[in-house]
């Protein structure tokens, strides 16, 4: 430290001795930095010297000159709307576009002070919109009269000659053109496509500096939120002389054209939406005439298992994305936002069930690969079993059968006791052992969002015992026994998963092996004007498939076992789908959940019914899962389901198939 | 002292009671009292000119910008707190955290209207190079201080523009041209502090002439654009390069000042800012719009508090008990001096129009909290420094 001159500044007897670091001779302010310090406080003075005479003579000198030109000269550049960016399907077909309406906007400040109320109550009348809400909304505006309230949305043309005829009789009321978001197919894939809404000021405050402005509209949820910064477009400059309360006093003169939004072609096929969105239909009904009463919602997703793409996508119930549209009717909306069914929720992605024995698969390859099962190895199907040390009874859902099965065979006819077994194994070979199949079951996408474009995924519950001891108190509720283990092999339990998650797992093991990452939206395009052709400016390529690490054996007898399951005379979905021309591989599941219901105890359990599958059964070209809430079992409601999209998208109908209560 | 004695104790706690106190006495109250009327006034102009912003929530702003300055205080009390000395030890450390803090921008922020300066942090939205700025005069101070013996050679003087241009360039390629230029004047002033020669600081000068002069005319001539376009065009108020932006904005500006006149037309009547022809009137524009509502008065007040600061920071030059102080306190002082001299002049159309937030008023929480840890730092300097004898010590 010695070598320090810093130090040996402050030590001036260092020409002698060594500093004494306890010696702190003061700091001594040299001339040299005081002329310095003199010099930038001139240096100061004179900058706030010249601040002071340009606002002196800003604003004393010249003040009036500036005033004039504030309160008279008032050029206001005012932003042009923007047509929204159209949304197209794969095949071009167009599924959200934009239409020209006529609107009637009220600028507030342009009203009268005197008669407000009246004026207010004539123009509801004449437009036919409830006055009470309309007078409310006026005395929120008044302190921002830059902003009208627009009062209504595709107007009638009788509508718009009586308000020019009587112009002079209503102050501040303007007719302008507005795009309005038009929905070609009405409700279909609506929590797909989502809605969009008047900016809301937290999303104003946290996208102010990308250059949104308040009444700005934004995409809300699904693809129109996520790829709001395509559609959206940029806004057009138009100058306006308006006077000092901002009252315009010209037309609006264009300065800057409006860049309209561009167009964004998604995966779906419109057609096959159709298709599996009356297929859910379909897989109600059938529910229903099960005396399934409480089967309400359910959802169907379809997609290429070779690169993720998402051909089809539905949720029911679902609603009509027109009730956001132009001036929107809070009744709607509130009798929507308060449908205890939730139709504005994506069950495709965001809802989350047990997957009963759908989940089997999964246990299947766990357990090839730990090497607890041996595929081709026979182990004996019973009508129960028993484990643990208080020896419980687990019940298979066949109580007739008693013989041995292989893997494939017991795939096929969903036997519950062998799938206890490979749980049981997993259990009893210690701590480490009893998070593999989980280990497993992360590694083939569950547990976490599969990545998605458009976001809003759920994770869903990979149960561990680690997860049970951080998240319930009692000693009882922490452990983790051999039933959790054994559940889990069946899909049961605390086990959830997202349809979209189970089907991009039958995507792996339909095509080889590989991960597949689903996407919905693939191009974002210059929409063509007219005779122009539309040009793909940016392809949002999905990753690459990713090799699962599934062994080729595993798969294999996985494979072989769920063709059984279609296609052998005890195959739990043979009824539906062995007639079938076009050969399909899938695993029904019946699952219990507890779901509160009017009228039943809070611990009532109803039947998810699940079917997923892919075809043709050797060279997939649609994976298809099926989703039907409380619908009973996978064969007699979720099967039939999934076999209208298949007919759809092959173009080759079935002949009527028998339909069983299986697993 | 008798019955002081016998309870050693309670003799222990005045004594330590009686240090704090001491303490306190060798703060700066007249800067701390013109910093404390600086956020006030500035919270009060900004509830004038961001009333219309946020339809619906008249004081939207003022109670973030509330929030942040009481994180500010916390921040300022901890940089007395903080011996200064601190970072002239480890000064490496201290710039190799400016550095990072640039970098995580990269890696981090999101990019808001195509730059990057902003860090999500969640609840509030965090600008590092605004901080960075105290850490950069900390870091480049200390540096120099170190060679202090050799500060007039050009090889020291080199390594330590080397040593600041890392930073400097971060900021620039952000892209944010306004505060790269803050970065440098603060490095200028540590190196005019700090004793380099008359004739090398008049070298400097010249050498930063001749690069203005090269990326805004002769390379662009050459073909070799460093700035972007529109940068260049608000450096030279060029009003060709950008017809209906920057002059715009300028004129804008200029005529909202001016309809100020000597008392202001008050928050309602004052249409540049209310219509919004003023743009980024709570940002960068946020002095036109005090000009407009308050007038020379209201805005006279704030430069004359602005000024205040500035005279007791370089009064605290003086009174530094060491050469790093007093180095550290004219780099920050001449750092906050040249910020408000661009921001305000920019509006006046007498300096060039670049990003800068005018410190105290302009909306944004990591300006408030940097500007308050700068005072904090001038604080401890003032603290530990040399009293003027007879007038704040007993």
């Amino acid at each position: 430290m010695s070598a320090n001159p810093y130090q040996q500044t402050r030590a001036p007897s260092g020409r002698f001795l060594p500093p004494d670091p306890r010696v702190r001779e003061p700091h001594r302010l040299t001339p040299q930095l005081a002329l310095r310090v003199a010099i930038l406080g001139v240096v100061a003075l004179v900058a706030f010297t010249v601040l002071f005479f340009r606002l002196w003579s800003l604003q004393v000198l010249s003040g009036d000159e500036h005033l004039n030109v504030a309160q008279n000269n008032q050029l206001r550049l005012v932003r042009v709307e923007a047509p929204r960016g159209p949304i197209l399907d794969r095949r071009g077909r167009v599924v959200v576009s934009n239409v020209a309406g006529t609107a009637v906007q009220l600028w507030v400040g342009d009203m009268p002070e005197e008669g407000r109320y009246a004026l207010v109550q004539k123009l509801a009348r004449v437009l036919d919109v409830p006055p009470r809400a309309l007078a409310r909304e006026v005395d929120e505006r008044r302190l921002d009269p830059l902003t009208p309230i627009t009062v209504k949305t595709a107007v009638g043309e009788e509508q718009v000659n009586y308000l020019y005829e009587h112009q002079a009789e209503f102050p501040g009321v303007e007719i302008v053109q507005v795009y309005l978001r038009d929905y070609a197919y009405a409700a279909l894939a609506a929590q797909i496509l989502g809605y969009t809404g008047e900016i809301s000021p937290e999303e104003l405050e946290r996208l102010r500096r990308d250059g949104y402005r308040s009444g700005d509209r934004i995409g809300k949820t699904g693809i129109e939120a996520s790829y709001d910064s395509y559609l959206r477009g940029r806004p057009g400059l138009a100058q306006i002389r308006v006077d000092n309360l901002g009252r315009p006093q010209s037309p609006i003169e264009l300065r800057q054209e409006a860049r309209p939004g561009y167009a964004l072609r998604l995966t779906l096929d419109m057609r096959l939406q159709r298709a599996a969105e009356e297929a859910l239909q379909y897989g109600i009904d059938l529910a229903h005439e099960n005396k399934h009463w409480a089967a309400d919602g359910g959802a169907i997703v379809a997609l290429d298992p070779r690169d993720g793409a998402i051909r089809a996508m539905a949720s029911a119930p679902t609603f009509k994305p027109s009730v956001f549209v132009g001036r929107v009717d809070p009744k709607k909306l509130d009798a929507l936002y308060n449908d205890a069914t939730n139709p504005l929720f994506n069950r495709a992605i965001a809802g989350l069930y047990p997957p009963g024995s759908t989940w089997k698969p999964i246990t299947a390859i766990a357990g090839m690969q730990e090497h607890v099962i041996s595929p081709y190895e026979s182990l004996q199907c019973t009508p129960s079993a028993r484990y643990g040390l208080d020896r419980q009874v687990f019940r298979n859902w066949n109580p007739f059968v008693n013989r041995p099965m292989t893997l494939p065979e017991a795939l096929a006819e969903s036997c519950d006791t062998y799938f206890y077994e490979i749980g049981n194994e997993f259990y009893e070979g210690g701590t480490e052992s009893r998070v593999r199949m989980q280990q497993w079951a992360r590694r083939l996408g569950f547990g976490g969002p599969t990545g998605l474009d458009i976001g809003g995924e759920a994770d869903g519950l990979l149960p561990t015992p680690e997860w049970r001891r951080k998240t319930f108190e009692s000693d009882w509720d922490r452990a983790w026994n051999p039933g959790d283990s054994i559940q889990l092999a069946i899909g049961q339990k605390d086990l959830l998963v997202t349809p979209l998650q189970m089907t991009a797992f039958y995507a792996m093991l339909a095509n080889g092996g590989n991960i597949v990452t689903p996407y919905l939206v693939s191009n974002v395009e210059q929409p063509g004007g007219k005779g122009s052709p539309r040009v793909v400016l940016r392809r949002f390529a999905p990753p690459p498939p990713q090799p699962a690490g599934v062994d080729a054996g595993a798969l294999t007898a996985v494979r072989d076992g769920l063709y059984l399951a279609t296609h052998s005379g005890t195959g739990t979905s043979a009824g539906v789908f062995s007639g079938y021309s076009v050969p399909i591989s899938g695993k029904t599941g019946t699952a219990e959940k507890v779901v509160q219901l009017p009228g039943y105890p809070s611990d009532h359990l109803e039947d998810q019914s699940w079917w997923c599958g892919w075809g043709p059964s050797d060279a997939a070209r649609l994976v298809v899962c099926a989703l039907i809430e409380n619908g009973g079992h996978g064969s007699s409601a979720a099967a039939p389901a999934a076999l209208r999209v298949f007919e759809r998208f092959f173009g080759v109908e079935a002949p009527p198939g028998v339909l069983v209560d299986t697993d | 002292m008798i019955e002081l004695a016998q309870q050693p104790r309670v003799g222990q706690h005045v004594r330590a009671e009686a240090a704090f106190v001491a303490f306190l006495r060798r703060l700066d109250w007249v800067l701390l009292a013109a910093a404390a009327a600086l956020v006030g006034y500035g919270l009060w102009i900004l509830s004038g000119i961001t009333r219309f912003d946020v339809p619906g929530d008249e004081s939207y702003f003022v109670v973030r910008q509330g929030l942040a300055a009481g994180i500010g205080l916390a921040g300022l009390i901890a940089a007395i707190v903080i011996p200064v000395d601190l970072a002239r030890r480890h000064w490496q450390l201290v710039y190799v955290a400016t550095l990072a803090l640039m970098i995580v921008v990269f890696v981090a922020a999101e990019t808001i209207r195509g730059s990057k300066r902003w860090i999500d942090l969640g609840f509030i939205q965090f600008q590092p190079s605004e901080l960075g700025k105290v850490l950069f005069v900390l870091a480049i101070a200390g540096f120099l201080v170190e060679r202090v013996g050799r500060v007039t050679r050009w090889r020291t003087i080199f390594s330590a523009i080397g040593l600041g241009s890392a930073p400097i360039l971060l900021v620039f390629m952000q892209p944010d041209l306004g505060t790269a230029l803050v970065y440098a004047a603060a490095l200028f002033a540590v190196l005019f502090f700090v004793g380099v020669r008359w004739r090398q600081l008049l070298a400097l000068l010249a050498i930063g002439a001749v690069g203005i002069a090269a990326v805004l005319w002769l390379l662009p001539e050459a073909g070799i654009q460093v700035l972007k376009p529109y940068q260049a065009a608000r450096l030279t108020l060029d009003p060709d390069a950008d017809p209906s932006g920057i002059t715009y904005n300028l004129d804008q500006s200029i005529t909202a000042v001016g309809s100020g006149g000597l008392t202001g037309r008050g928050v309602v009547e004052a249409s540049q800012t209310r219509l919004d022809y003023l743009p980024e009137h709570a940002t960068d524009f946020a002095f036109a719009s005090l000009a407009e509502q308050r007038g020379f008065v209201g805005s006279a007040i704030l430069l004359l508090l602005y000024l205040l600061i500035v005279w007791r920071g370089l009064r605290v030059v003086t009174v530094a008990g060491d050469l790093y102080g007093a180095v550290v306190a004219g780099g920050l002082v001449f750092a906050f001096l040249f910020q408000v001299f661009v921001n305000v002049g920019m509006t006046m159309g007498v300096a060039p129009v670049t990003g800068i937030p005018l410190p105290f008023v302009t909306v944004g929480g990591s300006s408030m909290v940097a500007n308050l840890v700068l005072i904090g730092v001038l604080q401890g300097i003032h603290a530990r420094g040399e009293q003027p004898a007879g007038r704040l010590t007993a």
